[in-house]
């Protein structure tokens, strides 16, 4: 029944793809665009259960990059000229966006005739915000914060704490004046953090030297601010009929799954004022600007690294411009990046993977149980398709077998591809190999279920997966991967296949924790970790010998990687809005 | 004769001024707006006679502050759609009052991609965003130009070793080469250098903004704000006679401070009126161009200009600023209050907020200099002395300089900070050192500076004609021409005439500017009125005689942030700005404790050390034939054997003696009912693997 009108809707975006595919154009763009504009960059989001109130969701939308703590006399802060928006779409049935939160900012001077942004009790670039809510796709928008504040930047202790400056008792208490609950009950913060995210930048970006093979790993992003969006929402007000989690079927419950993106727009057109020429000269206008014409996205996100690490540089800039509802039909532009992707040649001896020796412990299966091959252009399971093996699984034709055994080329459409633009339903062969007996395709114990199958990059998020709490000894930066390796090996979870909580479903890629090392995640991700965990086991592992473990070597080894910066370079806050405060100017003693 | 020229230039520039003041009333700004547009951001600008090759000068523009070294996927870079450009005026006497440059420097850059299907920057030989430019000259104001380089490249961002110069890389000997093969002669005979550099600015960001904690007044260091921050560069390297204003080599110089060798320099950047955003991630552009960003001297619109004012600041051109700088007739301005009266002069000052500002206790302004000339905020400065005949004949006198000067009661920096950003300085009285005067500041005195060219706006005006000063030189100062004036008062070999010598820094900052130049601290000290001092009018506690050195003086001298020097060294040959910190190097990023786990080896299937023999068998399950391959590690005798699954034997499928190597066997099992069947391999006898395989 379910899963009968679960593929109806399949049909429905089947359909819609291929009428557009006519309408796609190969045009290659220019430079990123969006490395242009700061003020609209997303960078990160984040999406996760409360583990202080469980009964809430936070999320988190971070924009404008690397902002140095000390990058005075103007300070980084919103931009009035964009709109930045946090999108929810909880219903598959309905179309695009179920909850838009808009955010639009303004900025007032207290004192123009300083330099300095804070001077006695004055703050210059002041900050406020408007946070509209639509609940109806957006047609109509209700405001529902109307004039919050946006604290200021952490410039050091004589513009915050001193009688010259605004004579606070200290910036944690400005930080937390500045939350506000909105008319319709969500907590909401907006202003400057450190930026949660954790990478080393430096080595990755050198052609995939992470963890470095020459030295120790740097994370790039340590000690830089970032502009957060912190919202903590009932998840009554998020689940599509309004019920809360104690009304969840099973931990697992299909109807309490969210997909969450974040994007930033700017009006179409931005005209520059000059100062009126002749004589005598007229400055009036000189450096300001107008803008107008509609609204276009220059910047999105959904799941981390999308963009960054499987995009290429050629369709970087158009994904940026499209909603996560045009996903599915650029399906030709963009379905290449996760089939095959650039990351998976570099984890392939017969490709690129002898040029990248940090990658060295991530090989994708090449002959998984003796027979399949999910390195780039390989047939992955695409042998399956249409026979009686993959009958009633996920994979059935007459179920999700289309997109997700996708050609006899495109090894990943069976993991990364849904990991990203639909998430994994709690089906065969989608769980865990703990209760396959050795048969990928048979039931197994129950792992995941954050399906949402609108085809779009989207952090996805089954609301009704307890949180595990940040001090259990169990709780792990590798999330939803921990979660796996515990049902296989754990004996608490590895007896039996029924539906248990284990530790880390709640984390990525199911929603995506501040704590999550995304980075090493994926990486694990297109090295076939997945795969392993639902049983198509690395190559070392002899399915005709009961006597191996499948905990091979390789997927030790693959379990044991990591890019080497495995977390923040500081702590999180325990209690909204969970980012830590933003590193101060005048305490930055290195980058 | 040349005193006419002056006084005519000062009196067109006073007509030009008469603007009424409801016109601009209401221009307060919002948000600056060259914080969102980074790639025109210009952030520093250098002019400096090169101290290898003396007939030229350097000029060095750089923009799109704070790049990380580690700033991937998409490392920072000039930006497409922008005009770059580099403006020099040599000749006062031919301005119009929106258009005074009499040569232009224009650059631009376009992109392409090598490799668009991956998401690194260089891959294998390939480079994206690999970006070019052209430069443009014009000798006529900006009226026609000539392409003088067509196709100059820059170099790639330097991002490790591995992109840089490994063989998946670029496979360069190292980075200094790709810098060097992107030094570029243009047609016009300039060399030219585009690409990213370490930035050579230096700075106690942190602690300057936060109210003016400079040098710091706590426990914390001072910490260079810019370390370990990369720009973008276009630097120079000029023949003086193609700057000078009627093509003189710096041979025929009259002598050290000819003012036929000032050049007054700036740099813009600017975009077309109109961006369009398109559907599908791209932009296009149109109109007229517009100026977004521009520098002349440092720190102008950092901490002269306040908030309110800055991004109108940022859109004139220095002609557009001169028309709005003064009007003595009508008594009001736009900029020149922030120069008669600055902030930073209320921190120096106890009557307002000096006592707030600890850090700035070392400068504290002339209140009472030879009993009579009070310099603070509000105070009349040297306005006692307007029209009288103590100033006749000097740079203040109402038919030399005066009106400009000596604009009105309540604007005291009027004589001095106002002309060093807009005028330059003259080589006249009162602007010669002490020395000399016998406690008369209106005396004639030792000369040490003229690069005056008067045309009313915010420039780096250098006098071409001083000699550089070598960077061995033990005199060497960063402390620029404030260290020159010190010499010129102290050292026996300066202070005991008034005749014009070369004084070691008189090439440094505010006469040009030079990579090494502290100008935050020199542009402080001059706050606090160390020039005023240097031309005889002391501090408040000086006790007399021809010499103005005081405690007080002292005091000013000694000032510093606290960062005196860059992060790293320059080059000693051009272009002179350091190779840009690698995005791999021990500064970027914070270091983390990893030691990467050893890498096994893959199991072996069979479950024990080493595998003798390895058996696997494809397809399995099967239906009448299956593949069985076998790999030995050692010359072995061997069997491969089936059996059913109640222990019969219903194959041999090899039996003898083998090298080391793979093997495939083929077994037809059509006659054999479906089901379970084991594959046994021996070796010496011995089993050693057991494949289960499947018969459908």
């Amino acid at each position: 029944m379910k899963t009968r009108s679960t593929s109806n809707r399949w049909l429905k975006i089947f359909s819609a793809f291929s009428l557009s595919m006519l309408l796609m154009s190969s045009s290659h763009r220019e430079a990123p665009m969006i490395s242009n504009d700061p003020f609209a960059d997303n960078t990160d989001l984040y999406a996760f259960r409360s583990p202080a109130n469980p009964g809430r969701v936070i999320i988190i939308a971070n924009y404008i990059p690397a902002e140095l703590p000390q990058g005075g006399p103007n300070y980084y802060t919103f931009s009035e000229s964009v709109r930045y928006e946090v999108h929810i779409d909880n219903n598959i049935t309905t179309a695009g966006d179920d909850i838009i939160y808009r955010f639009s900012f303004r900025q007032m001077n207290q004192d123009p005739t300083t330099f300095f942004n804070i001077r006695l009790g004055k703050q210059n670039l002041y900050t406020t915000y408007t946070c509209e809510k639509s609940t109806n796709g957006g047609n109509t928008f209700t405001t529902i914060i109307s004039n919050g504040i946006v604290p200021p930047n952490n410039i050091g202790p004589r513009s915050i704490e001193s009688a010259v400056g605004l004579n606070a008792s200290g910036y944690d208490a400005v930080m937390n004046s500045a939350i506000t609950s909105a008319s319709t009950g969500e907590k909401v913060f907006c202003g400057p953090v450190d930026d949660p995210f954790f990478v080393d930048l430096g080595g990755i970006f050198d052609l995939g030297d992470a963890p470095r093979q020459n030295s120790k790993p740097r994370d790039g992003v340590a000690r830089y601010n970032v502009h957060t969006i912190a919202l903590e929402i009932d998840i009554a007000s998020l689940q599509k009929d309004g019920k809360p989690v104690s009304q969840a079927k099973n931990i697992l419950d299909s109807d309490f799954v969210i997909g969450v993106w974040a994007s930033a727009s700017r009006r179409a057109i931005k005209t520059l004022n000059s100062p009126v020429g002749g004589s005598p000269f007229n400055p009036t206008g000189g450096g300001s600007f107008s803008e107008s014409g509609n609204w276009v996205q220059v910047s999105r996100l959904g799941m981390p690294l999308t963009n960054e690490a499987v995009v290429a540089l050629g369709h970087k800039d158009l994904w940026n411009s499209i909603t996560p509802y045009q996903d599915l039909a650029n399906l030709p532009t963009f379905g290449k990046y996760f089939y095959n992707p650039e990351l998976g040649l570099y984890m392939d001896d017969t490709k690129f993977g002898p040029a990248v020796p940090a990658f060295r412990a991530l090989r994708i299966q090449s002959h998984s149980l003796n027979q399949f091959d999910f390195r780039n252009n390989a047939p992955g399971l695409f042998p399956l398709k249409g026979t009686a093996a993959v009958s009633g699984t996920a994979l059935d034709d007459a179920l999700f077998g289309n997109l997700l055994l996708a050609g006899s080329d495109k090894p990943r459409s069976v993991d990364l591809w849904p990991i990203f633009h639909t998430g994994v339903p709690n089906l065969r062969p989608y769980q865990l190999a703990t209760g396959k007996s050795g048969n990928p395709l048979a039931t197994g114990k129950p792992f995941i279920n954050n399906f949402l199958p609108n085809g779009g990059d989207m952090l996805r998020l089954n609301m009704a997966v307890p949180p595990t709490p940040r001090n259990d000894p169990k709780f792990s930066s590798l999330g939803l991967v921990q979660a796996a390796v515990l049902g296989l090996t754990d004996p608490i979870f590895n007896t039996n296949a029924s539906l248990q909580f284990i530790p880390n479903m709640d984390g990525f890629p199911n929603g995506r924790r501040l704590e999550d090392d995304v980075t090493r995640i994926e990486l694990q991700a297109v090295g076939g970790i997945v795969l392993a965990a639902i049983g198509l086991w690395y190559d070392d592992y002899n399915p005709a010998n009961p006597a191996q473990s499948p905990v091979t070597n390789q997927l030790v080894n693959t379990l044991q990687y990591s890019a080497g910066v495995e977390k923040n370079d500081t702590t999180f806050k325990t209690s909204f809005p969970y980012v830590q405060s933003p590193w101060r100017g005048t305490s930055i003693v290195r980058q | 004769m040349k005193r006419k020229i002056y006084a005519g230039i000062f009196l067109m520039l006073m007509f030009v001024n008469l603007i009424p003041a409801s016109v601009w009333a209401s221009s307060h700004r919002e948000a600056p707006l060259i914080l969102s547009d980074p790639n025109a951001d210009n952030t520093d600008l250098y002019a400096f006679r090169n101290p290898d090759d003396p007939g030229k000068v350097i000029i060095v523009a750089n923009y799109v502050p704070f790049q990380l070294p580690q700033g991937g996927p998409n490392y920072y870079s000039f930006g497409e759609n922008i005009r770059y450009e580099i403006h020099i005026d040599n000749n006062a006497a031919n301005n119009t009052y929106f258009n005074g440059d009499d040569i232009v420097y224009r650059f631009t850059f376009s992109k392409s991609n090598e490799d668009s299907s991956t998401f690194f920057n260089i891959r294998l030989g390939k480079r994206n965003l690999n970006t070019f430019y052209k430069l443009e000259k014009s000798v006529d104001g900006g009226v026609n130009f000539q392409t003088v380089i067509s196709k100059g490249t820059i170099p790639p961002p330097n991002i490790g070793p591995r992109s840089i110069s490994s063989i998946v890389g670029l496979n360069a000997p190292d980075y200094n080469t790709l810098i060097n093969n992107s030094i570029f002669t243009a047609s016009s005979g300039e060399k030219v250098f585009c690409g990213t550099a370490d930035d050579p600015f230096f700075v106690d960001l942190g602690g300057i903004f936060d109210l003016g904690d400079a040098p710091r007044t706590a426990t914390t260091p001072p910490v260079d704000g810019v370390k370990c921050k990369n720009i973008s560069t276009i630097v120079m390297q000029i023949d003086i006679a193609d700057l000078q204003k009627d093509n003189k080599p710096v041979s025929e110089a009259k002598n050290i401070l000819d003012g036929d060798f000032v050049i007054g320099v700036w740099a813009s950047a600017s975009r077309q009126k109109i961006r369009t955003l398109n559907t599908g991630g791209s932009g296009s552009f149109s109109g007229a161009w517009v100026q977004v960003s521009r520098i002349g001297m440092p720190l102008t619109n950092e901490a002269v200009i306040p908030i309110g004012k800055k991004d109108l600041w940022n859109s004139l051109t220095p002609y557009q600023e001169a028309g709005l700088n003064f009007d003595p007739n009508l008594g009001y301005d736009v900029f020149a209050d922030n120069f008669f009266n600055p902030e930073l002069g209320l921190y120096m000052d106890d009557s307002k907020f000096g006592p707030a500002v600890p850090a700035l206790a070392p400068l504290r302004i002339q209140t009472n200099s030879l009993g009579a000339f009070d310099f603070r905020n509000g105070a009349d400065g040297l306005f006692s002395l307007k029209g009288s005949p103590a100033v006749a004949g000097t740079a203040l006198d109402d038919a030399i300089a005066g009106k400009l000067l000596l604009p009105g009661p309540g604007k005291p920096r009027s004589a001095d900070l106002w002309p060093i950003f807009h005028t330059g300085v003259p080589n006249l009285r009162p602007y010669q050192l002490a020395t000399g005067k016998n406690g008369n500041p209106l005396a004639a005195g030792k000369p040490f500076i003229n690069n005056f060219l008067p045309n009313g706006g915010d420039m780096l005006r250098l006098n071409m004609a001083v000699p550089p000063t070598l960077r061995n030189d033990s005199k060497f100062s960063s402390l620029g021409l404030i260290q020159a004036a010190v010499l010129g008062l102290t050292d026996p070999a300066y202070n005991t005439s008034t005749a014009l010598q070369f004084i070691p820094n008189m090439d440094g900052f505010p006469n040009g500017r030079r990579l090494e130049d502290d100008v935050t601290r020199i542009e402080l000290q001059a706050v606090g009125g160390v020039v005023l001092a240097a031309i005889g009018l002391p501090y408040d506690d000086h006790a007399g005689g021809p010499s103005p050195v005081s405690p007080r003086l002292l005091n000013v001298l000694g000032y510093t942030t606290g960062i005196e020097k860059n992060d790293t060294s320059f080059k000693s040959m051009f272009p002179y700005v350091q190779t840009p910190w690698p995005g791999t190097c021990s500064c970027a990023g914070l270091e983390v404790d990893y030691t990467q786990p050893e890498i096994l080896p893959p199991s072996n299937r069979l479950g024990i050390m080493a595998p003798e023999i390895f058996v696997a068998s494809s397809p399995n399950p099967f239906n009448n034939n299956t593949t069985i391959r076998y790999r030995l590690e050692t010359a072995s005798h061997i069997s491969i054997e089936v059996f059913d699954g109640r222990g019969n034997r219903m194959n041999v499928l090899v039996n003898q003696q083998q090298q080391s190597g793979t093997y495939t066997v083929y077994w037809s099992a059509s006659r054999l009912p479906a089901g379970v069947y084991f594959v046994k391999a021996l070796k010496n006898g011995e089993i050693m693997q057991t494949l289960r395989v499947v018969k459908n």
